[in-house]
Parts: C-alpha cells; structure tokens; sequence
C-alpha cells in the first residue's frame, strides 16, 4: 500500500522543474544571443507567439512548483509549531497564487 | 601543544566552560587521543569515551576545532594551536566531552538494521555471490561514529523525525543486501516527508566521515531506486 504524502514524490517536481527552468533559460539566452529583438513589438511578438508563450508558461508553472518545494522544505525545517507553520504556508501559498495570477494576466490576457 | 577544551560536569557547573591546557608532547604522541590521555593525568575528572583508540570502535569521536571526527586517528601535530575540542554537536552533553547518544541509535534501530527474511533457512548459510558481497562495500564499514549526524544541518533541525546519513547508510547497506526480502518495505519506510527527504544533499555528512564513507551516496543511491520502484 501506497502511502499518500510521499517525499518522493516532492523531490521528482524539484528535480524535473529545475531541469525544465535550466533548458528554458539556456533557449532564451541563446535566443537573445543569435537573434536580438530590435525594438520592443519585435520582443513581445516573439514572446507571445504560441510556441515561446506555452515554454514560458510551462517556465512559469515549473518555477511556482520548485519553489512551493523549496520553500516548504525550509518552512518545515525551521517552522515547528504547527498552528505558525500552517500559517507561513498558506501566507507562501497565498503570494505564490498572487504571482502567478499576475503571470497568467501577463502572458495571456496582454494580447490587447 | 596548546589546548582548549569544552567542560561540563551537570552536577557542579551551571554551564559549560571552555579550560585551556598545556601539554608537552613526547616523541611517541602521534595521535589525539594520546594527548587526551595525558591531560587526563594533569586533570583526573576530563571525561571522555574511548575504547580501542585504533578507528575500530567509534566512542571517541568528538569536534575538533570545528570538524568532526575520531580523536584516535587525527594525527595531533597536523592540528592548528590551540585545539579546540567539543563534544559532537547537537547531541545532549553527559559530561566533557561524552554524549548522549539515545536518539541517534533510535533512529539507526527504526531502519530495522538486519536482515529479514522468511524464506526456510537453507542447512548451513544464505549464500551470496561475490559480485553481491561487492555491493556493501562503502556500507557495511560504518562504525556508527555519529561523526556524520551530528554534523548534518537536517539532523539538527529534525533529530527526532529525520533518519540521519548514518541511519540512512545503514538503511542501504540492507536494501542492496542480496539476502534480504524486505527491499520494499524498507523503501515504503523512508519514502515520507521526513525520513530520507528531509536530507538537502548539504553533504557535510560525507566530507567528515572518518571512515571516508559516503552516506549522501547512499541516500542519492535509495532516491533513484525509489524513483525506478515507481515508475
């Protein structure tokens, strides 16, 4: 039987997300190298164009879930009682899901 | 040789103390440990572990002057002046030098340190291929020092809920064992948030052994079976 909290499991999202973020940052900057945007509307369609826009999505999702890990594994490290961890999670929570709504109004509702 | 040396005697002091002392070494000092032994005779009430001062036994291991490790083995004229000697942090100080070393054997004895195996006992041994014997080397020469644990910052924070590198050397040292049956069940174990996970891969663990024994390997090693067990 399969216990239902594993660690593993929390580990593989770190280690998937950090590889995900590394390919996705070594492709922008590889990008920006070989073909500099020449003005800012050459930028943003490249950025929003569907290909670049989902692997910055994905970006974005990966570095969320690396750092909710990260940050909970330090939290559980060093935050012991319970009713102050509960709260420092959820206020790590609640930040993370605020920067990510402001990710998701950025990369998909900027189109206008 | 110049020394300083960490005192606590819980019925007389109220708290710790470091006491300097002066020690002439004779041409057959050669290790720590001897010059231990000599400030013991200028000063009868120092109180230190120690057994077969040859790196076998793992009772005398302390910090020196920072770093972990087994009084017995460290050569004393390599030391930088004036050695500060403590007992192994964060574990609960008895007296001087000596600690108490409870929750650390706990921990080792919740990875069920034995073989299981109920399978009928053949008539005279369970039989292991060399290249099976092969897979504990690197495991089976810990000495349960605690050197490692108690330089490990997730060992700090969790004693009492992460196995330790030592625990987990040993947890391997089993679950690669060709003769037990209970490879699964050991994975099952560790695999919660604490037990194994808890470790940041900080590696102070590996770096202060004093066997040259490499429990973030080991723990590194249970991950990726974890990892192949669940796929």
């Amino acid at each position: 039987m399969r216990k239902a909290v594993t660690g593993l499991r929390a580990w593989l999202v770190q280690r998937v997300s950090a590889i995900y973020m590394l390919l996705f940052i070594v492709f922008l900057l590889t990008h920006f190298l070989l073909d500099p945007p020449t003005s800012y509307l050459d930028w943003r369609n490249w950025m929003l164009s569907p290909g670049v826009s989902i692997a910055a999505s994905v970006f974005f999702a990966a570095l969320f879930a690396h750092a909710w890990v990260g940050m909970r594994d330090v939290i559980m490290d060093y935050v012991h009682p319970i009713a102050i961890r509960v709260m420092v999670l959820a206020l790590l929570g609640l930040g993370l899901t605020g920067i990510a709504a402001w990710v998701i109004q950025i990369l998909w509702m900027g189109h206008g | 040789m110049k020394f300083s040396i960490f005192r606590f005697n819980p019925e007389r002091d109220v708290k710790p103390y470091m006491q300097d002392f002066r020690v002439e070494l004779e041409p057959t000092d050669r290790m720590l440990l001897d010059v231990i032994l000599r400030i013991k005779i200028q000063d009868d009430s120092l109180t230190i572990r120690k057994s077969c001062r040859e790196g076998v036994c793992g009772s005398d291991a302390i910090n020196i002057n920072g770093r972990n490790g087994l009084a017995c083995i460290t050569p004393v004229r390599e030391l930088k002046e004036p050695v500060q000697l403590r007992p192994l942090p964060s574990f609960p100080v008895i007296r001087d030098l000596v600690v108490d070393m409870t929750q650390f054997f706990k921990q080792y004895h919740s990875i069920k340190p034995y073989l299981i195996n109920d399978e009928p006992a053949p008539e005279k041994e369970r039989l292991q291929s060399p290249a099976d014997r092969d897979k504990l080397d690197g495991l089976y020469e810990c000495i349960l020092c605690g050197c490692c644990t108690s330089q490990c910052p997730s060992s700090w924070w969790n004693p009492d809920k992460f196995v330790g590198p030592a625990g987990l050397l040993q947890a391997e040292r089993f679950i690669v064992d060709s003769r037990d049956r209970a490879t699964q069940q050991r994975l099952d174990d560790l695999n919660d948030v604490y037990r194994l996970f808890r470790c940041r891969s900080i590696m102070n663990c590996t770096e202060v052994c004093p066997k040259g024994l490499a429990p973030s390997r080991a723990i590194e090693k249970i991950r990726l079976m974890m990892v192949k067990d669940s796929i």
